[in-house]
């Protein structure tokens, strides 16, 4: 049976060749009105297949419209709605303006002699005025 | 879109070379010219609109899958139409089952425009393979005529490889039983 089945699952045996040429004759050879039919049912396959498709389109694509305007909406609003974490450099600004405009002297330094100052100040502004003054610029020079 | 003009193309390329095959493997297993072209449009019909979309390789065996299933579907009609009606003692009037009864005769006279079953050696083949069990005739007609593989066959015909050959030898014998050296 083995090399009978081989040539014939082949298609090498003379009665398939033959019945093969036989048939394929027979379809080159359909009359008009047969031939006729197939285009038209070809079309009617392929036109069906098309308006189905356009159907899809028709149905989905509203919906797909929809959705990209609502992530078009997120994309632009959502950041603003957002609170903006506040930056280091504009805190530390507006920390500087609050120092700036406060009555606490700047700095707090216990390495600085502030009475010496004081002393320059008052000694400016007293009788003894500019000798005082100069007499100071070379005296205690801090701490 | 440019990509559905493409697959539109392809897919009526791929019908345009199936359609004279799958009629004449219609009639052959309806003997009816007419329900051979019905169920060659639903087959068309059907793989168009549901599996258009899949990989052109397997349109083929798709197709030819649905063009049996259509066919069993009109034998089993036929039969069970012809069943109810043998219990009918007034059938014969019907004018539709006059031209079924004529259709299903094997020897139905000339169909239209189909001048070779004239001939002598088409007649004798169609009517061996119209005695073919159903399974054979298949494995037979989608092997030899329709040129598919032993895979493509048993997808087509819901079987394994295994029994797609054993139901191509089994017609091959049939017919050689039939036909005799037989030679074109």
């Amino acid at each position: 049976m083995n090399a009978g089945t081989n040539q014939e699952q082949t298609g090498g045996s003379e009665l398939e060749r033959c019945t093969r040429a036989l048939l394929v004759e027979s379809t080159e050879t359909l009359s008009g009105t047969v031939r006729s039919r197939l285009t038209q049912a070809r079309h009617a396959a392929l036109g069906a297949r098309a308006a189905r498709l356009r159907y899809r389109l028709q149905r989905w694509a509203p919906a797909g419209a929809l959705a990209a305007a609502a992530l078009a909406l997120l994309v632009v609003f959502l950041p603003h709605t957002r609170p903006v974490p506040a930056s280091a450099a504009i805190t530390g600004s507006i920390d500087d303006i609050d120092l700036l405009t406060s009555d606490v002297p700047l700095s707090t330094d216990p390495e600085v002699d502030y009475s010496f100052y004081e002393w320059a100040a008052g000694a400016a502004s007293g009788p003894t005025g500019a000798g005082q003054a100069a007499a100071a610029s070379s005296g205690p020079t801090g701490s | 879109m440019r990509e559905t003009e493409d697959g539109a193309r392809a897919l009526e390329a791929f019908l345009a070379s199936v359609e004279r095959k799958a009629f004449r493997i219609a009639q052959i297993a309806l003997r009816h010219e007419a329900d051979a072209l019905d169920v060659v449009q639903d087959a068309m019909l059907q793989l168009s609109t549901r599996y258009g979309s899949r990989p052109t390789e397997e349109w083929k065996p798709l197709f030819y899958r649905i063009l049996e299933n259509r066919i069993r579907d009109v034998q089993r009609r036929r039969s069970v139409r012809n069943r109810v009606m043998a219990l009918m003692p007034w059938r014969g009037g019907d004018e539709d089952e006059t031209a079924d009864a004529l259709a299903q005769a094997v020897d139905g006279g000339p169909t239209p425009g189909t001048e070779l079953e004239s001939t002598e050696m088409l007649t004798a083949l169609q009517r061996a393979l119209e005695a073919l069990p159903n399974r054979q005739r298949q494995a037979f007609l989608l092997r030899n005529f329709e040129g598919l593989d032993v895979a493509e066959t048993a997808a087509a015909m819901r079987c394994s490889e295994g029994s797609v050959k054993t139901h191509y030898f089994r017609a091959v014998q049939a017919l050689r039983g039939k036909l005799g050296d037989f030679r074109t």
